[in-house]
């Protein structure tokens, strides 16, 4: 028999489960306020991400170089204190060289199909809760990042912009399960979708029946209307795996991704194609076999005695 | 919940859900993530009498639903960690002993949190939101068990402590 004590937990409980129903369904029902509220919460954590970002990195580092110190004369500790600061200075310069090496190949790439773009630094992730695989960069509105703006890296393809507030954004990376490109084969005209799976590896569904695709094919960003949320021509990935399955309707996949979604420090955000489709301009190159040295010898008639 | 407790919970789940957000979402671990957050929630909640268990869920939710990286519907969270309070602090807590042993802690603290990720990635489901690939939710999920088993002695007597400072004179 249920005591009056559990009676009114119960309702408790119930209330508390139909309000939160009912707040999800104002905000499937596209109540602003509480997208507001989100975007609220953005502002005011992008200012800590990004404080959080400058002295946690370079702390992180310094941490794991600092566990061989322990002698305790006078001259060793001020020898070994200036030597920690200068260990501290290669860190920070090591991880700014690094940021300086992603930046211009991303400006390179940029570059070469005559992009605008703006470039950003990655203060956050989103986490193990959200079940969505997202970054968040130091840039936003006020630096003319719009939504479904394409993101990308030295390598190629990072993502599309989802959401926006004045000096923050949030980008959807192209690993999460709800992710979706239109491909397009280097050097040929075949169409796929590639869809994230929320790991390094993506699957591929070819559109036609009749396109061919094989291992080692490069994938570009087939572009969008108004280049958004896609502009084309963007490295994607390489074809990894080709399933050859009978009675299959259209050619399947899995891709590699050429981006290390896992490594991003900077990355840089599409504005506009200037020059339009650039075309496979931006294909990376494979790498060229080492020339080897073939000597050959003739051996010298011998005198004959 | 007496309303004096209300605001100390708050300002503890608050602050957590900072460090979450700004300071753990950051951290590159080898398998998945881990989220510190949904952990210290559930050992929190194990201690708690019903009805504040119930009312700290949904305060906890609302909270965990602010998160700006999330693309599921506002309130999921609040719905998911509604239910998980009410079930362990009626259900689970009932079947335990009363003096709850650190290890009794971890084991509901992982289980529940594991529950807890795939309620949420169920109703998302029912709600049309896209879940990914099983390998995907399955990593996803072992990888926060396996975290949050292997941190337990850090957010463990954290939220034992800071439960008991929330008690008023009258509930120590």
């Amino acid at each position: 028999m249920a005591t009056r004590g559990s009676n009114r937990s119960r309702l408790l409980w119930v209330s508390l489960l139909v309000t939160s129903l009912f707040i999800i369904t104002l905000d499937l029902r596209g109540v602003s306020l509480l997208s507001s509220l989100r975007s609220g919460t953005q502002s005011v954590l992008a200012p800590v991400e990004r404080l959080a970002t400058r002295v946690f990195s370079p702390v992180g580092d310094f941490f794991s170089e600092v566990g061989n110190l322990g002698r305790s004369s006078e001259k060793i500790d001020k020898l070994e204190e200036e030597n920690q600061e200068l260990k501290s200075q290669v860190i920070f310069n090591e991880n700014t060289l690094a940021q300086l090496e992603s930046l211009k190949g991303v400006l390179d790439l940029a570059g070469k199909a005559r992009y605008k773009t703006v470039s950003a630094r990655v203060i956050s992730k989103g986490g193990t809760g959200t079940f969505s695989e997202t970054i968040v960069l130091d840039i936003g509105s006020d630096s003319g990042v719009r939504r479904d703006m394409t993101v990308i890296a030295a390598s190629g393809l990072v993502g599309v912009v989802k959401s926006t507030t004045a000096s923050s954004s949030i980008v959807l990376l192209m690993n999460d399960p709800s992710f979706r490109i239109g491909v397009r084969v280097a050097g040929k005209q075949d169409m796929g979708i590639l869809l994230g799976q929320g790991d390094k590896n993506y699957s591929l569904q070819m559109l036609s029946a009749t396109s061919a695709i094989s291992v080692g094919d490069v994938l570009l960003a087939r572009g969008s209307s108004g280049d958004k949320p896609f502009v084309p021509g963007v490295p994607v990935g390489r074809v990894s795996y080709v399933e050859n399955t009978v009675g299959q309707l259209t050619k399947e996949g899995r891709v590699n991704g050429f981006v290390d979604l896992n490594s991003l420090s900077v990355v840089s955000v599409v504005l506009s194609a200037v020059a339009g489709d650039p075309g496979d301009a931006l294909v990376p190159q494979a790498p060229r076999p080492a020339p080897t040295v073939t000597v050959f010898v003739t051996p010298s008639p011998s005198p004959q005695g | 919940m007496e309303i004096n407790r209300l605001p100390k919970v708050l300002l503890i789940f608050l602050s957590l859900f900072l460090i979450q957000e700004t300071l753990i979402n950051q951290i590159n671990f080898l398998v998945a993530g881990f989220s510190l957050y949904l952990t210290f929630f559930m050992a929190w909640v194990i201690q708690d009498q019903r009805n504040s268990a119930v009312v700290t869920g949904f305060i906890a939710g609302l909270i965990l639903d602010l998160s700006p990286t999330l693309d599921a519907p506002f309130g999921l969270w609040t719905l998911v960690l509604t239910s998980m309070s009410y079930l362990l602090s009626s259900n689970v807590r009932a079947a335990l002993d009363a003096e709850l042993s650190p290890l009794v802690m971890l084991s509901v603290a992982v289980l529940a949190s594991s529950f807890a990720l795939a309620l949420f990635l169920l109703f998302g489901a029912i709600l049309g939101q896209e879940v990914g690939s099983a390998s995907y939710l399955f990593r996803s999920i072992s990888g926060n068990a396996l975290w949050s088993a292997l941190l337990s002695p850090l957010y463990i007597p954290l939220a034992m402590k800071l439960y008991k400072v929330t008690l008023t004179a009258r509930q120590r």
